[in-house]
C-alpha cells in the first residue's frame, strides 16, 4: 500500500523528480553510440557530442583534444547537475544525496590519508579528488601525522565517522592496508545506506533495496574473484563482504571458502538471480567478463527504476547511468585515439 | 714508393734477417687486427639486427599495454592517483654486467625481480582482472625496454673500437703494400 507517497511526494520533491526525468531523457541513445563509434578522430567525437545534450561543453578547449579533457569536462557537467539537485533538495532527500556522495568521499579520504602519510602536498591531492565527494574538512588533512590523528581531528566531523567506527578501533587504523580499509569502509557505508532506504519504506525501499542488494552481492563476488592468488586470507576476505545482500548469510559463508571460479559459480547457482548472469560469462578472451555482465545488470536495474514514480531511486539511477555513459564515451574515445578499434563495441549500451 | 716511408738501413745480411723478422711481426699484428675488426663487425651487425627487431616489437607491446590501460580504466575507474601515491621500492631492477668480445668489454643489462607486488590488492572491488592483465603487459614492455637499452648501449661501445681497429688495420695494410 503506497502510504501517501502519491499524495505528499510532489510537495517537496516534485520539481526535482521532474528535472531528473528530463535529464534522463537526454542520455545518449543507441543511435548516438553508433554515430560515435564511426568517428575517425576525437574532433569528430566532439562534433557528434555537440548534437546531443552535451552541447558545446568542449568549446573552450585548446587543441589538441585529449581523452582526459573530454572526461574532465563530462565530469564537471555531471557535478553541476548533481549539485543543483542537491542544493534544491529537502529532507529526507538531502540525506539520500549525502549517502550517495559518501562513496566518493570514501575514495577521497583514502587518497588524502595516503598522501598525508607520504607527506605529499595537500594541494596536489585535492586536485585529484572526485568533486562529488568534497567535504569541508578536506584541506585540514595535512595537520595530522598518523591515521588515528587524522581520524580524531578531521574525519570525525564528516558523515564518514560512523563507518570508521564500525570497522575498527583507532589503533588498528595505522597498520591496516589502504585497500582493505577502503573496502571495509565501503561495506559499512553500503549497509548504512541500505538501512536508511529500508527504514524510509515506501516506493524508495522497493526500488533502492534490490539495487543495493545487488551492489552488495556484486562486491562479494568480485572481491572473491580478485582475491584468488593474492595473499588475502579467507577470513580477511569474509570481513569485506557487505551483509545487506541476498547472499547473506549462507552464500557469503560459502563464498569465503571458495578457491576458484568454478566454486564461486556453484555458489551463484543456488540463487535464481545470479545463475543466468554467471551463465552469460564467456571464457578467456573474446567473451564477456563477469564484471561486464554485472555492469549490464546494474544498468538494467537502473533503467527500470524510472518506471515507478514518487521515489528517490531516480536520482541514484540517473547518476549511475550518467557515470556509465561517461565511461562508455571515454572508452570509445580511447579506442579511436589509439586506433585500436577491435573492441570499440564493448561499451555497455544503456537505452 | 714514397720518400718519407724509407727506413735508413745498412745493407748487410744481419740487417736483412732482422728486417724479415720485423716484417713477420708486423704481418701477424695486422692479421690480428683484422680478426679483431671482423669479430667486432660481426657483433655490430648482430646488435643492429636485434635492435631493429626489438624496436618493432616494442611498438606493438607499447600499443597493447596502452590499450589494456584504457580497458582497465573502463572497468576499474581512475586508479592512477592511488598507484602514483603508493610508489615506494622498485620491483624490477637492473644489473649491469660486462661482456668481452675480442678484447673489448661491452656493457649488458639484465633485469631481475625483487620484493613482492605492493599493488596486489588494488582493484579488489572492481577491475582486478583487467589490472592484472595491465600489470603483465607493462612488465613485458619494461623487460623489452631493458633489452633495448642494453643493446643500444653496447652499440657505440662496439662501434668505436671497431673504427679504431679498422683504421689501424688500413694504415698497416698501406704500409705493407708500400714495403
Amino acid at each position: 500500500m503506497l502510504e501517501g507517497a502519491e499524495l505528499y511526494f510532489n510537495v517537496d520533491h516534485g520539481y526535482l523528480e521532474g528535472l531528473v526525468r528530463g535529464c534522463k531523457a537526454s542520455l545518449l541513445t543507441q543511435q548516438d553510440y553508433i554515430n560515435l563509434v564511426q568517428c575517425e578522430t576525437l574532433e569528430d567525437v566532439k562534433i557528434h557530442l555537440q548534437t546531443t545534450d552535451y552541447g558545446n561543453f568542449l568549446a573552450n578547449q585548446t587543441n589538441p583534444l585529449t581523452v582526459s579533457k573530454i572526461d574532465t569536462e563530462m565530469r564537471k557537467k555531471l557535478c553541476r547537475e548533481f549539485e543543483y539537485f542537491r542544493n534544491h533538495s529537502l529532507e529526507p532527500l538531502s540525506t539520500f544525496f549525502t549517502y550517495m556522495t559518501c562513496s566518493y568521499m570514501i575514495d577521497n579520504v583514502i587518497l588524502l590519508m595516503n598522501g598525508a602519510l607520504q607527506k605529499k602536498s595537500v594541494k596536489e591531492i585535492l586536485v585529484k579528488c572526485h568533486p562529488l565527494g568534497r567535504f569541508t574538512e578536506m584541506e585540514a588533512v595535512n595537520i595530522a601525522e598518523t591515521p588515528s590523528d587524522l581520524f580524531n581531528a578531521v574525519l570525525v566531523e564528516t558523515p564518514l565517522a560512523p563507518f570508521f567506527q564500525d570497522c575498527m578501533s583507532e589503533n588498528t587504523l595505522d597498520e591496516l592496508n589502504i585497500e582493505l580499509l577502503r573496502n571495509k569502509l565501503y561495506k559499512s557505508y553500503l549497509e548504512a545506506f541500505y538501512k536508511f532506504c529500508k527504514n524510509h519504506g515506501d516506493v524508495t525501499a522497493e526500488i533502492m533495496c534490490p539495487i543495493l542488494e545487488f551492489e552488495a552481492d556484486r562486491r562479494a563476488f568480485i572481491i572473491t574473484l580478485n582475491s584468488f592468488g593474492t595473499e588475502l586470507s579467507k577470513d580477511d576476505r569474509e570481513t569485506l563482504y557487505p551483509t545487506c545482500g541476498k547472499l547473506y548469510p549462507e552464500g557469503l559463508r560459502l563464498l569465503a571458502q571458495a578457491e576458484d571460479f568454478d566454486q564461486m559459480r556453484r555458489v551463484a547457482d543456488h540463487y535464481g538471480v545470479y545463475k543466468p548472469l554467471f551463465e552469460a560469462v564467456g571464457d578467456g578472451n573474446g567473451g564477456k567478463t563477469l564484471e561486464d555482465v554485472f555492469y549490464e545488470r546494474e544498468v538494467q536495474m537502473n533503467v527500470l527504476a524510472f518506471n515507478r514514480q514518487f521515489h528517490y531511486g531516480v536520482f541514484y539511477a540517473y547518476t549511475k547511468l550518467k557515470e556509465q555513459e561517461m565511461r562508455n564515451i571515454v572508452w570509445i574515445a580511447e579506442c579511436i585515439s589509439q586506433r585500436h578499434r577491435t573492441k570499440i563495441n564493448s561499451y555497455i549500451p544503456i537505452l | 714508393m714514397s720518400g718519407k716511408d724509407r727506413i735508413e738501413i745498412f745493407p748487410s745480411r744481419m740487417a736483412q734477417t732482422i728486417m724479415k723478422a720485423r716484417l713477420k711481426g708486423a704481418q701477424t699484428g695486422r692479421n690480428l687486427l683484422k680478426k679483431k675488426s671482423d669479430a667486432l663487425t660481426l657483433r655490430f651487425r648482430q646488435i643492429l639486427k636485434k635492435i631493429i627487431e626489438t624496436k618493432m616489437l616494442m611498438g606493438e607491446v607499447m600499443r597493447e599495454a596502452a590499450f589494456s590501460l584504457a580497458e582497465a580504466k573502463f572497468t576499474a575507474g581512475d586508479f592512477s592517483t592511488t598507484v602514483i601515491q603508493n610508489v615506494n621500492k622498485a620491483q624490477v631492477k637492473i644489473r649491469a654486467k660486462k661482456d668481452n668480445v675480442a678484447g673489448v668489454t661491452l656493457p649488458v643489462f639484465e633485469h631481475y625481480h625483487e620484493g613482492t607486488d605492493s599493488y596486489e590488492l588494488t582493484g579488489l572491488a572492481r577491475g582486478g582482472e583487467q589490472l592484472a592483465k595491465l600489470k603483465r603487459n607493462y612488465a613485458k614492455a619494461v623487460e623489452l625496454l631493458v633489452e633495448l637499452a642494453s643493446l643500444q648501449s653496447s652499440f657505440p661501445g662496439s662501434n668505436v673500437p671497431l673504427l679504431i681497429s679498422s683504421q689501424s688495420w688500413m694504415r698497416e695494410s698501406e704500409k705493407n703494400s708500400i714495403g
